[in-house]
């Protein structure tokens, strides 16, 4: 069970990983980010890892995602 | 090798993540979707150091009247709070960086920005 | 010809990295040498020693505290270099003064009434969660950092929702440096008494009698961390907002 739900979440991550990659409009990508930083983050708490997950959760899909979406705003939405 | 590699499929998964990671930040041209890379890079580091602490049952290191061993390592946790932090002032400094380029150049595609010079 | 490369360079990267992860000791076993050194005294003892009963704040207060040290002026850098590189005109930073000057707020962006009310409804939860984060680090997961970061998003939403002109004044002009500064503030404030204490920068006292000087200090350092974390965030979020 628990080794089913590990690799669930490797396999959503490499995928929204292969996501970000693809998408041309940046404002999509930062949104797939942020999700794949919230998987992330249900990964290190099913690790034993719960302070680390709780930065993770706090600071890479709030702040860092916060912020991308700032840049994408001042600058361009579209990836040439 | 590959049964080795299958048992280690927590130390494998962050090996793919870090390789979609560099193909973003070699690949791509847009300079916000190459620190979206980094970014996927620094946690597929993150995420393989923490799965070096993980032990088989493990809690987490965090003492108290019911806590019973075996506790994941907490030094590989301590080390990752670190990066974490450094990670996003990182992000936070070269968006500034990016933003700044874009009003004084008016793109953000390297290769534009490589032919203007 | 460029994918080619691409695709080589990826393959030399990820067949050694493949290599070298196939040769790790199996994964989730007590007698990997992370487990055995210094791992292993931290979680017997860190609890008495470092006086946390979460040891991973223990780790990052007590044992490596001037790694976080060192993390705290990482953050302070990005800030100074952030502003250093987005300030471009003078002038814009003294014509927001006089309007504030005059009193009239700048129009709040158009934001859906559902989310502004529920970000207003929920900000003093936020609030008193992050809080709870930071002060009870040494307990529960969490701590410094991360409540500062819960803080400096709440700032972020309410910044969004209501326009800047009124959550400027939660970071009033005369304190934000010493707000940003916090975090480094707090570190030499107790690194020096420490080193009155024990006779070593960042020393914590062992004794038991020392024992509510200790969690003072822990207490000071995280409260500094958290505040000095979400003024930071903050300031950098409305410096890189502001055209």
């Amino acid at each position: 069970m628990s080794v089913t739900f590990d690799i669930l979440l490797l396999l959503f991550l490499i995928t929204t990983a292969l996501a970000v990659a693809r998408a041309k409009d940046l404002l999509a990508a930062a949104i797939i980010f942020s999700s794949y930083s919230l998987v992330m983050c249900l990964l290190w708490q099913h690790r034993g890892a719960p302070d680390v997950a709780m930065t993770e959760a706090a600071v890479g899909a709030g702040i860092t995602t916060v912020l991308f979406l700032v840049a994408i705003a001042r600058t361009t939405r579209r990836e040439k | 090798m590959l049964q080795a590699l299958w048992d280690n499929l927590d130390y494998v998964a962050p090996v793919v993540l870090f390789c979609i990671g560099l193909y973003i930040i070699i690949a791509k041209n847009n300079l916000i979707k190459k620190f979206l890379g980094l970014n996927i890079m620094e946690t597929a580091v993150f995420s393989f150091i923490i799965a070096l602490g993980v032990v088989d049952g493990g809690d987490a290191p965090i003492m108290g009247a019911d806590a019973r061993a075996p506790f994941a390592s907490p030094v590989p946790q301590a080390l990752v709070l670190t990066g974490i932090v450094v990670a996003v002032s990182t992000t936070a400094l070269a968006l500034s960086l990016i933003i700044r380029i874009y009003r004084q150049c008016g793109t953000i595609e390297a290769d534009e920005l490589r032919e203007m010079e | 010809m460029k994918k080619a490369f691409v695709a080589a360079l990826l393959i030399i990267t990820a067949i050694p990295l493949l290599i070298g992860v196939a040769a790790l000791p199996p994964h989730g076993e007590t007698t990997a040498p992370v487990h055995t050194h210094i791992s292993a005294r931290y979680l017997m003892r860190g609890a008495e020693e470092a006086g946390a009963d979460n040891i991973v704040t223990g780790v990052l207060l007590n044992y490596r505290g001037l790694d976080t040290a060192g993390e705290v002026t990482v953050i302070f850098t990005a800030l100074v270099a952030g502003l250093a590189v987005l300030i471009t005109r003078r002038k814009e930073p003294g014509a927001k003064a006089d309007s504030a000057a005059r009193g009239d707020v700048p129009a709040p962006p158009p934001v859906s009434p559902v989310v502004s009310f529920v970000v207003q409804l929920l900000a003093p939860f936020i609030a008193l969660f992050a809080v709870y984060v930071i002060l009870n680090g040494h307990v529960t997961p969490g701590g410094g950092f991360q409540g500062g970061a819960i803080l400096g998003a709440l700032f972020i939403a309410l910044t969004i929702v209501l326009g800047e002109g009124r959550t400027r004044s939660l970071m009033p002009r005369l304190a934000l440096p010493w707000m940003q500064g916090a975090a480094l503030i707090s570190f030499v404030v107790v690194g020096v008494l420490g080193a009155g204490l024990t006779g070593y920068f960042l020393g914590f006292p062992a004794e038991a009698s020392l024992h509510l000087v200790r969690e003072l200090m822990m207490l000071v350092l995280e409260a500094g961390i958290g505040l000095g974390g979400a003024a930071i965030f903050a300031t950098l979020f409305l410096q890189m907002e502001a055209e």
